[in-house]
């Protein structure tokens, strides 16, 4: 059989377009499972021909980017082919004039934003990781500190193009930034995590960088006090680029850079860590003049500038991969919430991991309700996998039916003792049904989304 | 099957006073602020959700269309029933169900005027941002089915950048909730893809929306200009400069003469286009920014700069682009408007292409449009009586469309595909692009019993026919049974 899938895929691809040595396919492992073949290939045509060539063989396909985010979703029984974007890497278009940009979706996230910088413009994708690729991050809609600002992937993803999973090119939106011809399938893929069809690319508007930036912390004793200050930014004129809360237990991983040695560390359960506050960071962008009032506005807060500012903002934006490196069992939520049930959530989060002997590590984004938040284990041994399905479950009976908790990250003994994506507001017969019109042989990720 | 029939049977589910069969009255339904009519059988207009999920089981059983209606302003034949049957009005379901000021969020019956959402919000300091030029009389379902833009969306976004949950009645009656209150959630978005699907998937009857905060300071520009083109370079510089104006408007000589004819907003009957351009935010930032870009209008050949006083002063500069529309209707018996969508770097080049356009088809075209994201809104005018004349500005509009494409734009920035543009999304779309949203439309609506003939041109294998007495743009204009206004 394996034979049969190299040959076949080979003819497709070339030779370098096609791995099949052991050693090279474990690299390529979803939760432990290794693929039979590892395909690059070069453009969106050959993506057609392999697909439709995996959909009559009923191979199954993981769509791969840098790798950065398959740890999430649920774990797979059987990995064919894993499909890797590696050789589609390249700005296909920039119109600087236009703030638009069109890019290939395996580009590396960190070099468009740079080569945007060179223009003063920005594309307002937070750096979560360097590796990490512009179709990996529209597939697990990654959301970090300047969604605050600039919306979501979402909002200015504008254009996008993929193939379904028997192998038909799809395409959604263009290159203007205003465009209502047709089905909106930029946000049908956004956010479904290679379940409906392997992005291509896809094409966005770009935003003027801001001219100088500051930062204003503000600490609070509790709680309450952090979400009493964001109601009142919420209520005021003033209108941050980003703005961050960080509990207690988050600090930590914003300030040591060296990772330890994941296996033989644990926080510390501080016995003062009622004394250390949780902390508000709101980016401000503007003229002297803006930024003086806002100063002024926020008159009690500690101001953080320059290389300093850069640097807090870029460990908030690798928060996750911090967490993770530094405990490989950690079990990293994605929290969304209405902004009013952000204290109900957090204080949730808080109780479900001490109950199971976690320690809550929170950062996010409470003017949009959107949190990360890691549950690091207490233990130096591992915690046993019930105790995740234990505190997951504890977690979420304290969530409103609107709000949602994936868990994004965790060992994947634990997973299979309950559901890392939880329950949604939206119905998911319709998904099924979305699923099964885009990818009719189910091979796209199978078994690991929501749905299908 | 006997026509009284299914008009008790609607009766029994809506009231006797919520249903009209006579010609009549069906008449008022036949159109809607684009060209195309069409004559429904029946037009409904229900009250709460489950009546809609049972008029739908009926519909499906009966084997009728449904073709869901706000206030039909829309201008590319949307709620237009060209197929005949139900017209599904919503101008009883208008109630505004919440006000949750607490999650920057708002829960709306589709019927509710998009103007009232934005006066009830005021007084908390919250609007709906999304500002239809119609925003008098539009509704939010409406909205919500063609994802409408206006001048604010330059800065704001559009209405799917605004909708955070819906309820739906799907056409098989069942009722399903997609997302809710928080900004996003678990699976797939199918908030934000039911957003512009032109009531081909689902009928909406609940919507949830996203407040915006009123802003501190505003500051209202109008550049005035004896070049068109030097417009338009305005335009350009003022993107490159980095400045994301609210709302950045512009009208040529011929429209703002018109315009002024009829609401005396103070354009200058002299010149040869303006700008309208706003600039919101604190205050410092306006009048920073309202300073750099009068520099930027004059560097680029504006004549004079004025700023709006006051808010009078600045209400009456956007009542005059607001109501261009019918202030053209006033002075030319019938108007096409198009919608197409160009990199706004090419602003000055489309213009003249138009130009171009007008002058080969001997045609009057006035232009007033969104310049900041580059929507532009050729007004093409005619008279429908004149058959020669008809089909010369059709014509025309497609070929300006043709242009739009050809530069990389679109045929649509917020008026929707409708049955005005089906043919031209063949030419946007590759055949397979289009084989995959049909899919996704028959997934939701299997039997094209929503809204069917919209938004995807019909296949070849499976033409759908077209009801006689139906106008359709896609038909020969000449042909018998096509109706323009």
């Amino acid at each position: 059989m394996q034979a049969g899938i190299d040959s076949r895929l080979e003819r497709l691809l070339g030779a370098g377009g096609v791995l099949a040595e052991s050693a090279l396919l474990e690299r390529y492992a979803i939760d432990g499972v290794s693929p039979k073949l590892v395909v690059k290939p070069e453009n969106a045509e050959q993506i057609c021909a392999v697909l439709r060539v995996c959909n009559e063989e009923q191979w199954t396909v993981v769509p791969f980017g840098a790798g950065t985010q398959q740890h999430a979703g649920r774990p797979p029984e059987q990995v064919d082919v894993v499909l890797s974007t590696e050789k589609l890497n390249c700005i296909q278009a920039y119109d600087s004039g236009d703030l638009t940009i069109s890019l290939q979706s395996g580009a590396p996230v960190v070099e468009v934003v740079d080569a945007c910088a060179e223009h003063r413009q920005l594309l307002p994708i937070d750096v979560a990781s360097e590796r990490r690729t512009i179709g990996g991050a529209l597939s697990t809609s990654q959301s970090g500190p300047l969604r605050a600002g600039f919306g979501s992937l979402r909002d200015f993803c504008i254009g996008i193009s993929f193939v379904t999973g028997d192998g038909v090119s799809g395409r959604g939106g263009g290159r203007v930034v205003k465009n209502v011809a047709g089905y909106d399938l930029m946000k049908l893929l956004i956010g479904s995590y290679g379940s409906l069809g392997v992005i291509t690319s896809a094409n966005f508007k770009l935003f003027p960088a801001p001219q100088q930036t500051t930062t204003l912390m503000c600490d609070s004793d509790s709680l309450v006090e952090a979400l009493a200050q964001r109601d009142s930014l919420i209520k005021s004129p003033l209108s941050p680029i980003a703005c961050e809360m960080i509990n207690p237990a988050a600090i930590e991983y914003l300030h040591h850079s060296e990772p330890r040695n994941p296996d033989n560390w644990a926080p510390e359960r501080s016995n003062t860590s009622d004394k250390i506050s949780w902390k508000l960071a709101i980016r401000f962008a503007g003229s002297d003049r803006v930024l003086a009032r806002i100063r002024i506005e926020l008159a009690s807060s500690s101001e953080v500038c320059g290389a300093e500012e850069a640097g807090f903002w870029k460990q908030i934006a690798a928060f996750e991969e911090r967490l993770a490196a530094r405990h490989r069992n950690v079990m990293i939520f994605h929290v969304e919430v209405p902004i009013s049930q952000s204290h109900a959530a957090l204080e949730a989060a808080d109780d479900a991991a001490t109950n199971f002997n976690f320690v809550a590590a929170i950062v996010g984004r409470p003017t949009i309700g959107s949190f990360v938040i890691g549950f690091l284990p207490l233990a130096i041994d591992p915690p046993a996998a019930t105790q995740y399905a234990g505190a997951a479950s504890d977690f979420r009976s304290r969530l409103s039916k609107a709000a949602s908790a994936i868990v994004v990250h965790c060992p994947r003994e634990a997973k299979q003792h309950f559901d890392v994506w939880g329950s949604t507001p939206t119905d998911l017969d319709l998904m099924r049904r979305v699923k099964h019109a885009l990818d009719p042989g189910g091979i796209l990720n199978r078994g690991r989304f929501l749905v299908g | 099957m006997f026509s009284f029939g299914v008009t008790n049977k609607l009766k029994r589910i809506v009231g006797s006073d919520a249903v009209l069969d006579r010609p009549e009255d069906l008449m008022l339904y036949e159109y809607d602020g684009s060209l195309a009519r069409g004559a429904p059988k029946y037009v409904v207009f229900p009250q709460t959700t489950l009546q809609i999920s049972e008029i739908v089981k009926l519909a499906k059983h009966q084997e009728l269309a449904i073709v869901p209606r706000g206030a039909g302003t829309g201008l590319s034949g949307g709620s237009i029933a060209r197929q005949g049957g139900i017209i599904l009005a919503f101008a009883r379901m208008n109630r505004i169900l919440e006000i949750d000021v607490a999650n920057l969020r708002a829960t709306v019956q589709p019927g509710v005027v998009n103007l009232d959402l934005s006066n009830a919000l005021a007084p908390h300091g919250f609007y709906f941002a999304p500002d239809p030029s119609s925003q008098k009389a539009c509704t939010i379902g409406g909205n919500v089915a063609e994802n409408s833009g206006g001048p604010h969306t330059l800065a704001y976004g559009v209405t799917v950048n605004h909708v955070t949950g819906l309820e739906l009645v799907l056409p098989d009656g069942r009722i399903v909730q997609l997302g809710g209150a928080a900004a996003s959630s678990a699976g797939y978005d199918l908030t934000g893809f039911f957003v512009g699907s032109e009531g081909t998937l689902g009928i909406a009857t609940a919507i949830t929306v996203k407040l915006t905060r009123l802003p501190e300071s505003v500051a209202t520009l109008l550049a005035i200009y004896d070049d068109v083109q030097a417009a338009g370079r305005t335009v350009v510089a003022i993107t490159t400069a980095g400045i994301t104006p609210a709302a950045l408007e512009m009208l040529d000589g011929w429209t703002l003469r018109a315009v002024e004819a009829s609401v005396h907003a103070g354009y200058p009957l002299d010149s040869a286009a303006v700008l309208l351009i706003e600039l919101e935010g604190l205050r410092e930032a306006v009048d920073e920014h309202a300073q750099l870009v009068s520099e930027l209008c004059r560097n680029s050949g504006a004549r004079e700069v004025r700023r709006a006083r006051d808010e009078n002063e600045r209400q009456l500069l956007w009542k005059g682009r607001k109501t261009a529309f019918g202030a053209i209707g006033r002075i030319s018996p019938s108007y096409y408007v198009q919608d197409g969508v160009i990199p706004r770097t090419r602003i000055p080049e489309t213009l003249g292409k138009i130009d171009e356009i007008s002058k080969k088809y001997s045609l009057t075209i006035g232009n007033i449009f969104h310049a900041g994201d580059g929507n532009l809104h050729p007004l093409i005018l005619f008279d429908a009586r004149d058959a020669d004349q008809t089909q010369r500005t059709l014509d025309a509009g497609r070929e300006i469309l043709e242009y739009c494409i050809s530069i990389g734009g679109s045929i649509t920035g917020e008026h929707g595909v409708g049955m005005e543009k089906q043919d031209l999304m063949g030419t946007l779309f590759s055949d397979s692009e289009l084989e995959v949203m049909r899919r996704l439309r028959n997934c939701f609506n299997p039997d094209s019993l929503l809204n069917p003939q919209k938004m995807l041109p019909s296949t070849r294998t499976c033409k759908e026919a077209v009801a006689p007495g139906h106008a359709s743009l896609d038909a020969p204009v000449s042909s018998a049974g096509v109706e323009l206004r």
